[in-house]
C-alpha cells in the first residue's frame, strides 16, 4: 500500500502532561458525550449522503437528491445544474456543498452569483442548509472568510481579481453560468483562472444560440473532456443550436444534469383558466368606441413615443388609467395642437361620464364569492389604485404591490398579505421578486401583451410548494383589443393550461430579444384589426413551430 | 441522531456541566446556564470582558431548547435543535473540547488485609479517515495493559457494557501497580497496532482515486496538446487535480487516557485478544 498515514500528535502531548501534572482529568459523563458526538459525525460510507441527516427540515424532492448523488459519485464534483427552471437547481447545489463540507472535503468556498441574488443566495445557504456564508462587503477579507457570496462583476474587479486568484478554493459555485458562455469574456477568463477542486456550474439554458456554448462550459469544469476547441469545432460542425450527436451527447451527460419538468416525480398542481368576457356599460363603450374611432382620425397628430393602442387597452382597464396619460400628454406638449386638443377634451368629458368599473364590479363579485386570498394583476398604476380603493368601499382590505420595491418592502408587502389583507393587488410580476404560493387564485384585469410576462405572473403561484389547483380568472372586455389578444394569441397557443416553465423553454427558441420587438410592431404599428390578425398569426405559427422542434428533441 | 437522543443528549450535557435544568417536558427542556458555559456557547465575548473589567454581577443567560416541533406549543419559545443545527454542532464540540484525557480507577474497594490490585490500561479511541476526493472513517477503541503489554479491541463498548464501576480517585484499600510500559509506549505500540492493522486492509479506494486523476490529467494534457507554450493555467490545473484526488489516512485521538482495573476484567479478555 502506498498511502502515507498521518498521526494527529497534538493529544499525545496534552495528555503527557496531564500525566506529568497529574491532571486536570475530564469527567467521566462529558467523555462519554464527546464520544457520542464524534461518532455520530462520522462517515460511515464514501458513498450515499450524510446531508439530509443534518438537514431534516429541508426535505429535498427525489430529483434533487438524485442529482446531489451523481455529481458526488459518478462526476467527481464538478457538474453543469442545467434542470429547467423551477426544479431548484439551488438546493441541489447546497446539498452537494454541505455533503463536501460535512466530509470535511471542502472549507474553502466561493460563490458567484449575479448581484441581486447575494443576499438571496447568503439567505438560503445559511438558513436552509445552516452553511456560514458571508456576502462581500467593502474590506471584507477574501482571505479570512470561509464561505463568501460575491457578484461575478466584483469578483472579476481589481484587487479583488488578484487576490481571489491567489486562494485555492475547495468548492466553487457559478449561478447563472451561461454567462461564461464565450469564451473571449472576461468573466470566462476569471473564472477559468480560479483555483478550484470541485465546482459546479448553475444555468437553465446551456445552449442558447451555438453549440460552442456547451464546449465552453464544460472545457472550464474539465478541459479535454470535449477535446480541443479546433477539434471540437470541426467535429460538430454541423450541430447548429443542438446537439444530435450520440455519442456528444454522452460525454455532455457526464459532467451535465438536466432534469426535465417532465422526468421529476412532483406533482404538479393543475391550472384552470377561465377566461371572463365582460360588457361595457353604455357609457364605457363610448369612451373606447370614442378612442378607437379616433385611431383613423387623428392617426397622424400622434407621435411615435405614443400609440392611441394604449390608450384603447387602458380604457379596457380603467377610466383612470385613460385620465392619467391624457393629463400626461397635456403636461409635455404644452400647446397641443388644435385637432390634438380637441380631442383630448373630447374624451375627457366621456371619461366624466362614466359611473361605475364594469371589470372592477365582476372582480368584487368574484373575490366575494372565492372567499380566500386572491391576486389581482393590472399593468396599469392608476388602475392598482382605484382598485384599492374600491374594494375598501366594500370592506375589502389590500395590499399594493409594485416590482420597483425594494427587497425588504416586498418581504414586508408579501408577510402583509399573507397575514392581514384578503387581496394582492400587483402592477408588475417581474424578476425574482416574490413568491406566493399560499395563494391560488389570480385575476388578470387586463392582459399584457407579451405572454412571458403572464407566465411570469403565474408563476408567482404556480411553482414547487403549492399545494392547490391555480385558479386564474382572465378578464377581456367583448369588443375589444382585449378580446384580440386573448383569442388570438393565448388561446391559440394553449398558453395558459401549460406546465411551469414549459413556455420558458419554448421561446428561448425563439430570440426572445425580437419576440418583444414582434409584439410591439404588431400592436402599435398595424393599421388595420385584419393586418394585426395575419400578423399574429404568423408569430403563433412560429411558437408552434419552437413547440415541435422541442417535442422532436 | 433521533430527536429523542438529541433530547437526552442535551439534558446529560447541561447536568454533567453543572447548568440547572429549570424545566423538562417531553419536548423542550429550559437551561440556565452558568457563568462557563455561557462563555462557552453564547458568543458574547464583549459582554464578559466588561463584567470581568468592572467587576459587575455576571448574568449567564437562560436558553430554551425545543427538542420535539411536531406538536410544538405556540406558547414556548425557544431554539429548535435538530441534528445538524448549529447549536448542536456547538455544544457537541463543546463536549469534545472539555471530554479529551481521562483518568479513572475501578471502583472495588478491598479490605483491610486484602487490597484490591488494579492494573493500568492506556486506552485511545481514534477516528480513522480515509481521504481523497471522497472520504471514510472508521471508530476504533484500542487499550493496552501497560503491564504485560496486551492490547483490548473494542475496549470503551466493554467498560460500558459490563457496567464497570468507575472512580476519579483510587478507592480505599485499593493499590495500583506501576506501570512496566510508560505510557508514551503503550501510545506508541497502540499505533503501531493500528498502522498494522490499515496495511492489512483493502485499499482499492485509494488505487480508484489514482485511476480518476490519471483520467483527469490525461484530458487536460490532451488540452493542452498543441500548445508549445504552455500556459500558467495548464501548471495550475495540474496542481489542483493532484490534490484533488491525492489519497491519504489520517488517524486522530478523540479522546483517551488512563483506566486502573482489578483483575476480572483482565481475565475476561484474556482468551479472545494477545498482541
Amino acid at each position: 500500500m502506498n498511502v502515507p498515514i498521518h498521526f494527529d500528535e497534538t493529544w499525545e502531548e496534552s495528555f503527557l502532561t496531564r500525566v506529568e501534572n497529574d491532571g486536570p482529568w475530564s469527567d467521566w459523563n462529558i467523555y462519554n458525550l464527546a464520544l457520542k458526538a464524534e461518532k455520530h459525525l462520522m462517515i460511515p460510507s464514501f458513498e450515499g449522503l450524510q446531508a439530509p441527516k443534518f438537514l431534516p427540515e429541508l426535505q429535498p424532492l427525489p430529483h434533487q437528491m438524485e442529482a446531489a448523488r451523481k455529481v458526488i459519485e459518478r462526476m467527481n464534483g464538478k457538474a453543469i445544474l442545467a434542470d429547467e427552471v423551477g426544479l431548484g437547481k439551488t438546493i441541489e447545489a447546497g446539498l452537494i456543498l454541505k455533503e463536501y463540507m460535512i466530509r470535511g472535503l471542502a472549507k474553502k468556498v466561493l460563490i458567484l452569483v449575479p448581484a441581486s441574488l447575494v443576499t438571496q443566495w447568503v439567505a438560503e445557504m445559511n438558513g436552509k442548509f445552516h452553511i456560514p456564508a458571508i456576502a462581500y462587503r467593502k474590506n471584507y477579507s477574501w482571505e479570512k472568510t470561509d464561505v463568501m457570496v460575491s457578484s461575478l462583476d466584483t469578483a472579476k474587479r481589481s484587487p479583488h481579481r488578484e487576490i481571489i486568484l491567489e486562494q485555492s478554493y475547495d468548492f466553487v459555485i457559478i449561478d447563472e453560468a451561461h454567462k461564461l458562455k464565450n469564451h473571449k469574456t472576461k468573466n470566462y477568463e476569471f473564472v477559468q483562472n480560479l483555483k478550484k477542486k470541485f465546482c459546479l456550474l448553475l444555468t437553465a439554458t446551456p445552449i442558447q444560440n451555438k453549440i460552442e456554448e456547451i464546449f465552453n462550459l464544460v472545457s472550464l469544469l474539465k478541459p479535454g473532456h470535449l477535446g480541443t476547441y479546433e477539434e471540437f469545432k470541426e467535429k460538430y460542425k454541423k450541430e447548429k443550436n443542438r446537439v444530435n450527436d450520440d455519442h456528444l451527447k454522452e460525454l455532455i451527460n457526464k459532467v451535465m444534469i438536466r432534469n426535465r419538468r417532465k422526468d421529476t416525480t412532483i406533482q404538479w398542481t393543475k391550472r384552470h383558466i377561465e377566461t371572463v368576457l365582460i360588457d361595457f356599460s353604455k357609457e364605457e363603450r363610448e369612451l373606447y368606441d370614442h378612442i378607437a374611432g379616433s385611431r383613423k382620425q387623428y392617426g397622424q397628430i400622434f407621435n411615435h413615443t405614443f400609440s392611441i393602442l394604449t390608450l384603447e387597452r387602458e380604457a379596457c382597464s380603467s377610466k383612470e388609467a385613460v385620465f392619467v396619460t391624457l393629463k400626461n400628454m397635456l403636461k409635455n406638449n404644452k400647446e397641443p395642437e388644435k385637432p390634438l386638443e380637441k380631442f383630448i377634451r373630447t374624451t375627457m368629458e366621456k371619461i366624466e361620464k362614466i359611473q361605475i368599473n364594469s371589470k372592477a364590479e365582476k372582480a368584487l363579485e368574484l373575490i366575494q364569492s372565492i372567499n380566500d386570498k386572491v391576486i389581482i394583476f393590472t399593468e396599469y398604476r392608476a388602475t392598482q389604485l382605484y382598485l384599492q380603493w374600491f374594494l375598501k368601499q366594500h370592506g375589502i382590505s389590500s395590499v399594493p404591490f409594485s416590482g420597483g420595491f425594494r427587497k425588504g418592502k416586498k418581504d414586508w408587502m408579501k408577510e402583509l398579505f399573507q397575514k392581514h389583507a384578503r387581496v394582492f393587488i400587483a402592477t408588475e410580476a417581474g424578476g425574482e421578486g416574490i413568491n406566493l404560493q399560499f395563494c391560488n387564485h389570480i385575476i388578470n384585469f387586463d392582459l399584457p401583451w407579451n405572454p412571458m410576462r403572464l407566465e411570469q405572473r403565474i408563476g408567482r403561484v404556480h411553482r414547487i410548494g403549492q399545494k392547490k389547483d391555480v385558479i386564474v380568472y382572465n378578464f377581456a372586455t367583448k369588443g375589444t383589443i382585449e378580446e384580440h389578444i386573448l383569442k388570438l394569441l393565448y388561446e391559440k397557443i394553449d398558453l395558459f393550461e401549460r406546465v411551469i416553465g414549459e413556455l420558458d423553454d419554448i421561446l428561448t427558441r425563439l430570440d426572445i430579444c425580437s419576440l418583444d420587438e414582434h409584439f410591439a410592431d404588431i400592436f402599435t404599428r398595424s393599421s388595420s384589426v385584419g393586418e394585426m390578425r395575419v400578423k399574429m398569426e404568423n408569430l403563433t405559427a412560429m411558437i408552434e413551430l419552437a413547440e415541435k422542434m422541442k417535442e422532436a428533441e | 441522531m433521533q430527536q429523542m437522543e438529541i433530547h437526552s443528549y442535551l439534558k446529560q450535557f447541561f447536568m454533567t456541566t453543572g447548568c440547572e435544568i429549570e424545566k423538562e417536558t417531553e419536548d423542550y427542556l429550559t437551561v440556565q446556564l452558568t457563568c462557563e458555559m455561557d462563555k462557552m456557547l453564547m458568543n458574547r465575548p464583549f459582554y464578559w470582558h466588561y463584567i470581568e473589567k468592572t467587576g459587575g454581577i455576571p448574568e449567564p443567560q437562560k436558553i430554551t431548547f425545543i427538542t420535539n416541533f411536531s406538536t410544538e406549543k405556540n406558547s414556548v419559545k425557544g431554539e429548535r435543535i435538530h441534528f445538524g443545527s448549529p447549536r448542536l454542532q456547538q455544544i457537541f464540540h463543546a463536549a469534545k473540547k472539555m471530554g479529551g484525557f481521562i483518568r479513572l480507577y475501578e471502583n472495588q474497594p478491598g479490605r483491610e488485609g486484602k487490597h484490591t490490585a488494579l492494573y493500568p490500561w492506556l486506552c485511545l479511541n481514534l477516528k480513522i479517515s480515509y481521504i481523497c476526493d471522497r472520504r471514510k472513517d472508521f471508530f476504533r477503541s484500542l487499550s493496552m495493559n501497560l503491564i504485560n503489554g496486551m492490547i483490548v479491541d473494542d475496549f470503551h463498548r466493554k467498560l460500558t457494557d459490563k457496567n464497570v464501576p468507575l472512580v476519579p480517585k483510587i478507592p480505599d484499600f485499593a493499590f495500583t501497580f506501576s506501570p512496566l510500559f510508560k505510557p508514551e509506549s503503550g501510545i506508541r505500540r497502540i499505533k503501531q497496532f493500528v498502522e498494522q492493522e490499515i496495511l492489512r486492509d483493502d485499499h482499492s479506494w485509494a488505487t480508484e482515486a489514482r485511476k480518476r486523476r490519471k483520467k483527469d490529467m490525461k484530458l487536460l494534457d490532451s488540452f493542452f496538446e498543441h500548445t508549445e507554450e504552455k500556459p500558467e493555467r495548464y501548471f495550475v490545473e495540474k496542481e489542483v487535480i493532484f490534490n484533488q484526488y491525492e489519497p491519504k489516512i489520517t488517524v486522530s485521538i478523540i479522546n483517551g487516557g488512563l483506566f486502573y482495573l482489578s483483575q476480572k476484567f483482565l481475565q475476561m479478555n484474556k482468551k479472545k485478544y494477545n498482541s
